[in-house]
């Protein structure tokens, strides 16, 4: 990752941290609030590959740590794993492909927020499998849903120049499926 | 080639692992936790007044764009006269809304189970960061006179315990959170520990043996016995239903918080440490 990429990445992962913390955390449906940050590993998963997926992961999850209450770390693993997951999984399929994104952000989000719960009632915040997960994932799917476009915007312009196999793919044609 | 590649992706992942794992395990290391904390304590004076400044700008744009949505769609009947009532329901929904925060900070003046001790009003400037915890953040922080392991009480009774204290705020973990225990008191010397059970789910009252007279409306009191992480005789909760299924260890009931945690813009965090 060349040092302009990572200064653009710092910048998205400001940036999606501000509007999580300010904008999402106040939309409150059955007193759950979406998560943005599970889609930063996941789009830099399927632009960039695996390796890109586990950095960003571990990177935005260790900002996102600074802030929550929870165990510092959890989030930068959480993210790692998922990072890596996404990137690995989606290698054999056509990243032009429209269903792509939207499945990756639902089942990756859905699927990081139950690792997420479980690794931390393993740590022994076991409030952390209290919660409604219907409404939860429910909540959390259908803002991955929505704001999965917009974030793997952000994460093509941090990433632009990268060599990964995704990159490959030109933002034009990509667009074109949106 | 390929296989380089796969290996160095596969090194990078297992290092990112290892270093969560070892940041997790500072974090849950009573000897490190300190470091962690101070982590989060210098990022979060660093993120606070930048976030702060977001919202100031968000909010005036929030409800100019909500005032507009509403404004429109009256306007088409009756231009003037709905601006008007607009007026008149902007007014009554402001002043309702300080009468409610002057009800709340005249509740909080004279609370009388703090008694003696000392206390620092705060403002409530988030709740529940995760969702997966329930917890507010409060505008007062190490500066302010607030540490870890304070008691936070609100009009009716308490709020939580303060887990994490920065420079200029602190965040408080509330009695509803799965982590909660209270050690509480009532009736004839009867104690028991008021449970929470995660964010929106009912609180239990645990370790009481099967049949103990408890009635519905009855108040559980902070019980201050030796090692207690709270002062004695603050309402914590009221007992909501109990039953006693046969052969069950205990007898099982289910209380509600004395405080509203629903109407939290401000409450007192009390400065008191458990005696040594």
């Amino acid at each position: 990752m060349t040092g302009r990429s990572m200064l653009r990445l710092a910048f998205v992962i400001f940036v999606v941290l501000m509007v999580q913390q300010t904008v999402m955390v106040a939309v409150r449906i059955d007193g759950y609030h979406p998560d943005l940050l599970w889609l930063l590993p996941i789009t830099a998963a399927l632009l960039d590959g695996p390796e890109t997926g586990a950095i960003v992961g571990f990177w935005s999850g260790l900002a996102f740590d600074l802030t929550l209450p929870t165990p510092f770390g959890l989030s930068a693993l959480v993210g790692c794993l998922l990072g890596y997951a996404v990137g690995s999984l989606t290698q054999a399929v056509d990243p032009r492909a429209a269903w792509l994104k939207p499945v990756a952000a639902l089942t990756g989000s859905v699927g990081a927020d139950m690792l997420f719960a479980v690794l931390g009632a393993i740590l022994g915040q076991q409030q952390m499998v209290q919660v409604d997960f219907l409404t939860l994932f429910a909540v959390v799917g259908v803002a991955s849903l929505v704001c999965v476009l917009p974030v793997s915007r952000l994460m093509r312009w941090a990433l632009v120049g990268e060599s990964n196999r995704r990159s490959l793919v030109t933002a034009q044609a990509d667009s074109r499926l949106w | 080639m390929a296989r380089t590649r796969r290996s160095r992706r596969t090194l990078t992942v297992i290092v990112l692992v290892i270093v969560s794992l070892s940041l997790i395990s500072l974090d849950q290391n009573g000897r490190t936790h300190s470091l962690t904390s101070g982590i989060k304590s210098v990022a979060n004076d660093i993120y606070a007044p930048l976030r702060q400044g977001i919202v100031d700008i968000i909010n005036p744009i929030g409800h100019f764009f909500a005032g507009a949505f509403d404004y429109g769609s009256v306007q088409s009947q009756n231009e003037q006269l709905e601006k008007v009532i607009g007026q008149l329901r902007a007014n009554q929904a402001e002043r309702g809304f300080e009468q409610s925060q002057l009800r709340q900070l005249m509740a909080l003046e004279n609370l009388p189970f703090l008694q003696s001790l000392t206390t620092v009003p705060a403002q409530t400037v988030d709740l529940n960061l995760s969702n997966f915890t329930a917890t507010i953040t409060l505008n007062k922080g190490r500066a302010d006179g607030v540490d870890v392991g304070y008691p936070v009480v609100g009009a009716g009774g308490l709020v939580g315990q303060v887990i994490q204290s920065f420079h200029h705020t602190c965040v408080v973990q509330l009695i509803t959170d799965g982590q909660s225990k209270v050690g509480v008191t009532f009736g004839n010397q009867l104690t028991g520990i008021v449970d929470g059970q995660g964010p929106g789910n009912d609180l239990t009252l645990d370790l009481v043996p099967p049949h103990t007279p408890v009635y519905k409306g009855q108040i559980l009191y902070t019980s201050g016995l030796q090692a207690a992480t709270f002062p004695p005789g603050i309402p914590v909760a009221t007992v909501e239903s109990f039953h006693n299924e046969a052969g069950a260890s205990q007898e099982s009931i289910t209380v509600d918080p004395a405080a509203n945690l629903d109407e939290l813009a401000y409450v007192d965090v009390v400065q008191w440490e458990p005696p040594t």
